[in-house]
């Protein structure tokens, strides 16, 4: 058996591009092998690899169109035929090629008439334009036409209705996916006396990355997920340390409670399940806690007094109430 | 369409039509009609006359335009001028003049009128034809008992009954009848000659007594008998000229009153022949149809079918709009004769101008289309709504039926009905049956006859005529209703046809057929027929669907579907929202909002509609589709309007569905999606409203507006400009103010709550003189302004009211709750949005937009929505698009699926995915969960199909209540999402408390937030002070119903005080 294990850890995985195609600007289409795989391994490769690239892979879009000359959204603009609305639908729709951080300016700048397209779009270095011929709008008349555009990186999607109407600046949903498609399919075949299988794995994009530059980014990304568990006992170190610093005594009347220690944390979790909604306190001392984010007794309890004679309306004989009425029911035991 | 040769070409017909030809009969004939109606009216001395003379009538063209009309809230009519005389008996003057006799309103080229600015459509009326309708009814002995119904052209009914011995009867009110020689006698014939002029004299001798012949003696006899029974009056009356006119103004009038079409129907019915324009009840009517009565009773005639549509008819827009025209015409007629005997009292010599005001046409015309129920509000959610509604019958309204009484009969489905009304479109719930919808090739004959047309087959010729049947006629002859002959026309002589007559179905031979149906759609209304497979459909998913269709909202972009019947271009062409090109011409540019057309060496403006709100708050938009330069022919398409691409009806969206469970999201009609449908803006949809404030005088002084408003927070007023009206572009969430409004008000101290008054003086706020009576936007309504109108009317002397109307855009995406629907009445809510990695996916990869229950399917019989799912797969592939004609089962066995599996099959050969079409499961394939990566365990159904997103959406209909208004008069929780109602806890709701023990939910829901006033009041008190809650120490009337429901089931809750000395018992009522 163990000689079996050996061999298998010996011969190693190996990928190959089968097929790679472009069959427009915003359509590539790659396909992909790995082998050889044991039983079972594809499939789990296969999902995780299609999850992550459909839910994961960075995108960039125009997020933000700013412009003077438009009154809203759902206006019109003398000499050109597109309305508003229909020329955020189109910037929405274009695809942009980058490997940038944070949001970036671009602008557009046009005097008609012609159509406008995709390369009007003056951009910073680090971003390209992916078909030059998405059209955005079609300029009728010899009017000027000068709009700002902010550039996001991000991943999945965005809706946003922002209220920022003053600056004149509107968002438009942002749809951050540029992988359109993925599909896996197993083959497994004997190898000897073994069954070994093959995984096929097909990607279409829409052009800002090729097939391959997805499947290097999603894998670097499903990498990143794994990690941690590389570093299992730091990080539970690490958490329990964390424990620790939430249960400090720093409330005066903590000290009756942290004598038993063996107790501690038996009461912690009952602490942290009491809200002090069940205290019966009297409503405004209630209000004011709530308004706090205090919630649960564990929450009151990690609180210094002098932390909450911070809190608006709350008054020294506040505290005394309350430890009469946490007397009075009974948590300190 | 019939092979060889250009034989008389088939062409639907305009399917607003309906509505159009009655408004032209209205305008061409009912006018003039009216008009020579209106006598000469002479004063009291006979000294002047005046009169209009009717064949000099003018309408002139409208000032405004329609889309003006709209955008001002005017009325879209046309002012109605007549020649006028007034002529002087002593001198033979005439004074004539020109006069302004009223605004008629006028109906648009879509069939709807505009009225204040809104669309609105006057529907036809089906009504019981006036005639005569003899029936057999069993007596409580089982003795069958005749009656002959008479309808008067207004509805009203007069009896005629023979009974068991023989005797015959008129029932003149529910209760009373008399015999039918009184009547006569009354009505002005004596006995010898209702002797002459029936058929068995002997019968009306034998029960004729010596006490009816002393009645009958003289007329005035016999209508002072006849008053008595038809008032019911005892005592004897004497008679009198005014008893004769009253008799004569409520029974003779009413009751006898025939009208044309009811002359008609009396003359062919009873074999008379008295002349058209007797539209009275003679007496002769009444002899020959007891005649007929009589031969009934021995079984010489046939029984009528009162449901069969020959005894219907329709009245239409020029029948509601001429009889409106009539009233208002007697109104100006006694303002004519009022004014005219006023002046004459006062010496003054009157013109023809100042007798007549427009006032009684207008005001009339008004309240006609404001007030009668026939006349509606357009419904304008989509395209298809629009055309259908003006294609309603409706057997409501006055002179109808209602929807509690009416009876199961009537609602049915006849067989006259085949080609005329359709069977499956009608509303459902209360008005079932009631209000149908005119099925595609029928139109509306001059009798107001609901004619369906056919193809004549003669021997003779080898033309093929094409009739249009009424009702009455196309029973007596066979009709072929396939036209599966058209295919093998050369062999039909051997054929054997299925064939309809006389309301039964039958197989005969080819030679033996007189008429055949035109098109298999013939029988369907339009919301029908844009069914693809009907034929699989169960009637009632049927009925749905085509309901539903009409609630589908325009989506963002619309998408034409790849299944369809091939109506979807004539709904869209005749809907009238896509622009099209009235001429041929060059376009010389185009705008977002209107293009130009070089026609003839001058250029044409055609304005686009852009975002504007409907009657139903959709969005209607229209998006040129023509560019600069290009020829355009005559009838072209411009512009593509809500819900409309190139010309077709594109209501929703073909997206790839799987028919399949899915962890339960999906189980009773629940329907899951993929957040792909809403990135990529797939049933996102526009929605506008108007807000609309005035501003009034008040006692005080008049309202302002102002952005000033002491009593909110700035930031409620962030969207403001300098006047007060919130700006073009903004963007409003909930309880912003739209517009600040100020309402002037006497500063008084006590007006305030002692609270209020303490905060007052301890802040040292001034009392302030005005309240707040801003426009806020209420719950749900964000968006963005898109229109501001500030409307100043000129009212009375020193103040002009003003009208601010804002509307607001708001852009909706598919979310959870929102409603979807097929078009095969296969409807759900959107439980839960999946991201599309979770989503199951096809064997390449693709998910799933929609994943449906199959459970769906068995028990709603809708398979239609299955062959289009898989239809619609293949059309994805090979991006093709089929319009199916239904009932293509006649040319072959299973002819629906064979088209359906061949074109899978080719999709699969042509794309070379062999898992569209696997011969051990066709339609189906396997299909993998996006979660695992799994493939499910059975291969399920998956394809395109065409889905519609509804306005039932649940932006409108979301809504929640903590405290809030509660009603006067019972103090429970008002009701209604509008005005902050509350959820009612009912009986069983109650129960289910009760049940549960839940005594705190219970106990709160029966005092405080019920009836129990005091309670309520003291818990507001001490939300604001502090403290704990007070429990109620008395009962409401809530609690003692609950206490009384226990003891109905025999356990007693009481109250009870023991004494502790005695212990003795003091019960306490509870």
């Amino acid at each position: 058996m163990v000689q079996e294990k050996l061999r298998v850890s010996t011969r190693t995985l190996q990928w190959k591009c089968v097929e790679s195609r472009i069959d427009s600007k915003r359509l590539y289409y790659g396909r992909f092998i790995l082998s050889p795989l044991m039983k079972g391994q594809a499939d789990t490769i296969g999902i995780a690899i299609r999850r992550i690239l459909l839910g994961e892979i960075e995108g960039t879009c125009i997020t933000c169109v700013k412009s003077e000359k438009i009154p809203h959204e759902y206006s019109t603009i003398i000499g050109i035929e597109e309305s508003v609305h229909e020329i955020f639908m189109n910037l929405k729709e274009i695809v942009l090629k980058s490997n940038m951080y944070g949001i970036q300016d671009a602008s557009i700048s046009f005097k008609g008439p012609g159509y406008i397209t995709a390369q009007d779009i003056i951009l910073p270095p680090s971003v390209e334009i992916v078909d030059n011929r998405q059209h955005i709008a079609n300029v009728t008349e010899p009017v000027h036409l000068c709009i700002e555009l902010k550039i996001e990186r991000n991943r999945g999607y965005r809706i946003k209705t922002l209220k920022n109407f003053q600056d004149g600046s509107y968002d438009i949903d942002a749809r951050f996916m540029p992988v359109r498609n993925v599909n896996y399919s197993i083959h497994s075949y004997v190898n000897g006396n073994e069954k070994q299988e093959i995984l096929f794995l097909e990607i279409w994009t829409n052009g800002s990355l090729t097939p391959k530059e997805a499947l290097y980014e999603a894998s670097q990304n499903l990498i990143e997920l794994f990690i941690p568990f590389l570093h299992a006992e730091e990080d539970n170190f690490h958490l329990e340390k964390n424990q620790h610093k939430v249960t400090l005594p720093l409330f005066t009347f903590h000290d009756i409670l942290v004598k038993d220690k063996l107790r501690k944390n038996q009461k912690e979790i009952a602490l942290k399940s009491i809200f002090i909604d069940q205290l019966e306190l009297p409503p405004r001392i209630y209000n004011c806690l709530k308004r706090s984010n205090i919630h649960t007794l564990l929450e009151l309890l990690s609180n210094s007094q002098e932390d909450l004679l911070k809190f608006e309306h709350f008054h020294v004989e506040d505290g005394k109430s309350i430890l009469d009425i946490l007397k009075i029911q009974k948590y300190f035991a | 369409m019939l092979g060889s040769g250009n034989e008389e070409m088939s062409t639907l017909p305009g399917l607003n039509q309906i509505q159009l030809e009655g408004f032209c009969r209205f305008i061409d004939r009912g006018l003039t009609e009216g008009l020579f109606k209106f006598p000469k009216i002479e004063d009291t001395d006979q000294e002047i006359e005046f009169q209009l003379f009717a064949e000099t009538y003018q309408l002139l063209e409208p000032l405004i335009n329609e889309k003006d009309a709209v955008y001002e809230s005017l009325t879209y009519s046309a002012e109605l001028y007549v020649s006028t005389g007034l002529i002087w008996k002593s001198s033979r003057d005439i004074k004539k003049q020109t006069i302004f006799v009223g605004n008629i309103p006028l109906m648009n080229s879509l069939g709807t009128s505009i009225v204040n600015g809104i669309y609105r459509i006057v529907i036809n009326q089906i009504l019981q034809s006036p005639g005569i309708y003899y029936r057999s009814e069993l007596d409580p002995n089982g003795i069958s008992v005749y009656t002959g119904t008479i309808i008067s052209d207004w509805g009203g009914r007069l009896e005629l009954e023979i009974d068991k011995k023989a005797r015959i009867w008129a029932r003149v009110s529910r209760k009373q009848k008399i015999s039918i020689l009184i009547l006569l006698s009354a009505m002005g014939s004596n006995l010898s000659e209702i002797l002459e002029n029936v058929c068995y004299p002997e019968i009306f001798v034998s029960f004729l007594n010596d006490k009816d012949k002393k009645k009958i003696g003289s007329k005035e006899n016999a209508i002072l008998e006849f008053y008595r029974q038809f008032a019911c009056v005892g005592g004897d009356p004497v008679f009198s000229e005014s008893l004769w006119k009253e008799l004569q103004k409520k029974f003779f009038q009413q009751r006898c009153e025939l009208g044309r079409i009811g002359r008609r129907n009396m003359n062919q019915k009873l074999n008379l022949d008295i002349p058209q324009n007797n539209t009275f009840l003679l007496p002769r009517d009444i002899l020959t149809a007891a005649s007929h009565l009589i031969g009934m009773k021995f079984g010489m005639a046939l029984l009528d079918d009162i449901n069969h549509l020959k005894n219907k008819r329709i009245r239409s827009v020029a029948d509601l709009l001429q009889d409106q025209f009539g009233l208002a015409l007697v109104r100006l007629e006694n303002m004519v004769r009022g004014t005219i005997c006023g002046a004459i009292r006062h010496k003054l010599i009157p013109t023809p101008q100042n007798l007549v005001t427009s006032t009684p046409l207008t005001t009339t015309y008004e309240s006609f289309f404001g007030l009668h129920p026939l006349s509606q509000v357009l419904d304008q959610t989509n395209p298809l709504t629009e055309i259908v509604h003006g294609r309603k019958l409706s057997y409501l309204g006055p002179g109808g039926l209602t929807g509690r009484t009416a009876s199961f009969r009537i609602r049915d489905i006849h067989p006259s009905h085949y080609g005329r009304i359709c069977p499956i479109d009608t509303s459902e719930g209360i008005n079932v049956g009631l209000i149908g919808s005119l099925a595609i090739h029928a139109r509306i004959g001059i009798w107001g006859a609901i004619e369906s047309p056919f193809f004549e087959i003669s021997e003779r010729s080898k033309r093929i005529r094409m009739l249009y049947l009424s009702p009455s006629i196309d029973e007596y002859y066979m009709v072929a209703t396939g036209n599966s002959l058209a295919l093998t026309r050369d062999i039909q002589e051997e054929q054997i046809v299925p064939a309809r007559y006389r309301q039964e179905f039958l197989t005969i031979a080819w030679e033996q057929v007189h008429l055949r149906s035109i098109y298999p759609f013939q029988y369907f209304s339009i919301g029908a027929s844009l069914i693809p497979f009907i034929e699989h459909n169960d009637a009632n998913r049927a009925l749905m669907s085509s309901n539903m269709q009409r609630q589908a909202v325009p989506l963002s972009q619309s998408e034409k579907c790849i299944v369809g019947t091939g109506l979807e271009c004539q709904v869209a062409l005749d809907s009238g929202v896509s622009a099209i090109a009235d001429h041929e011409g060059n376009i010389v540019y185009t705008d977002t909002d209107r293009i130009f057309l070089f026609v003839n060496g001058d250029t044409l403006s055609i304005p686009l509609t852009i975002y504007q709100r409907s009657n139903k708050n959709t969005c209607m938009h229209q998006k040129p589709q023509v560019h600069r330069g290009k020829f355009i022919k005559k009838g072209q398409i411009l512009a593509d309007g809500a819900a409309t691409v190139g010309g077709e009806l594109a209501l929703g969206k073909n997206v790839l569905v799987a028919y399949m469970p899915w962890e339960g999201y999906n189980s009773e009609d629940a329907v899951l999606i993929s957040e792909r449908l809403v990135y990529e803006d797939i049933f996102t949809s526009f929605h506008i409203r108007k807000y609309e404030i005035q501003t009034h005088m008040t006692s005080y002084g008049s309202e302002r507006i102002t952005n000033k408003i002491p009593h909110l927070e700035a930031n409620l007023l962030r969207n403001l400009d300098k006047n007060g009206i919130v700006i073009l572009g903004s963007w409003v969430e909930t309880g912003d103010v739209l517009v600040g409004k100020l309402t002037p008000q006497m500063a008084k101290e006590s007006s305030y709550s002692p609270e209020d008054r303490l905060l007052r003086a301890i802040l040292g706020i001034q009392v302030s003189t005005s309240k707040e009576t801003c426009l806020k936007l209420p719950i749900g309504g964000r968006g963005r302004v898109i229109d501001v109108r500030w409307i100043q009317k000129k009212g009375g002397s020193s103040y002009n009211p003003e009208t601010i109307r804002i509307s607001i855009l708001q852009k909706r995406e598919i979310k959870v709750g929102d409603k979807v629907a097929g078009r095969h009445g296969n409807k759900g809510i959107v439980s839960k949005i999946l991201s599309r990695q979770d989503m199951p996916y096809l064997q390449d990869g693709e998910p799933v937009d929609m994943v449906f229950n199959p459970l769906g399917v068995p028990s709603r019989m809708n398979v239609g929505q299955i062959f289009e799912c898989s239809l619609g797969l293949s059309g994805g592939m090979l991006d093709k698009h089929y319009r199916i004609t239904p009932f293509d089962e006649r040319y072959e066995q299973e002819a629906s699926r064979k088209l359906v599996f061949s074109e899978l099959y080719e999709a699969s050969k042509k794309t070379s995915n062999p898992w569209i079409f696997e011969p051990e499961y066709p339609g189906k394939s396997k299909i993998f969960d996006g979660r695992t990566g799994n493939s499910f365990k059975q291969p399920a159904i998956m394809g395109k199909t065409y889905i519609l997103k509804l306005i039932h959406q649940v932006d409108d209909k979301i809504h929640g209540r903590s405290s809030g208004h509660y009603a006067l008069v019972t103090q429970q929780p008002l009701r209604g999402r509008a005005k902050q109602g509350g959820q009612r806890v009912g009986e069983m709701e109650v129960w289910a408390l009760e049940g549960f023990g839940v005594a705190h939910i219970l106990q709160e829901m029966l005092t405080y937030k019920s009836d129990h006033i005091k309670t309520r009041q003291e818990v507001l008190g001490t939300t604001i002070i502090g403290g704990t809650i007070p429990k109620p120490t008395d009962a409401p009337e809530s609690f003692r119903l609950l206490v009384r429901e226990l003891r109905s089931l025999a356990m007693e809750l009481n109250h009870f005080l023991v004494s502790e000395k005695n212990f003795r018992i003091h019960r306490k009522e509870a």
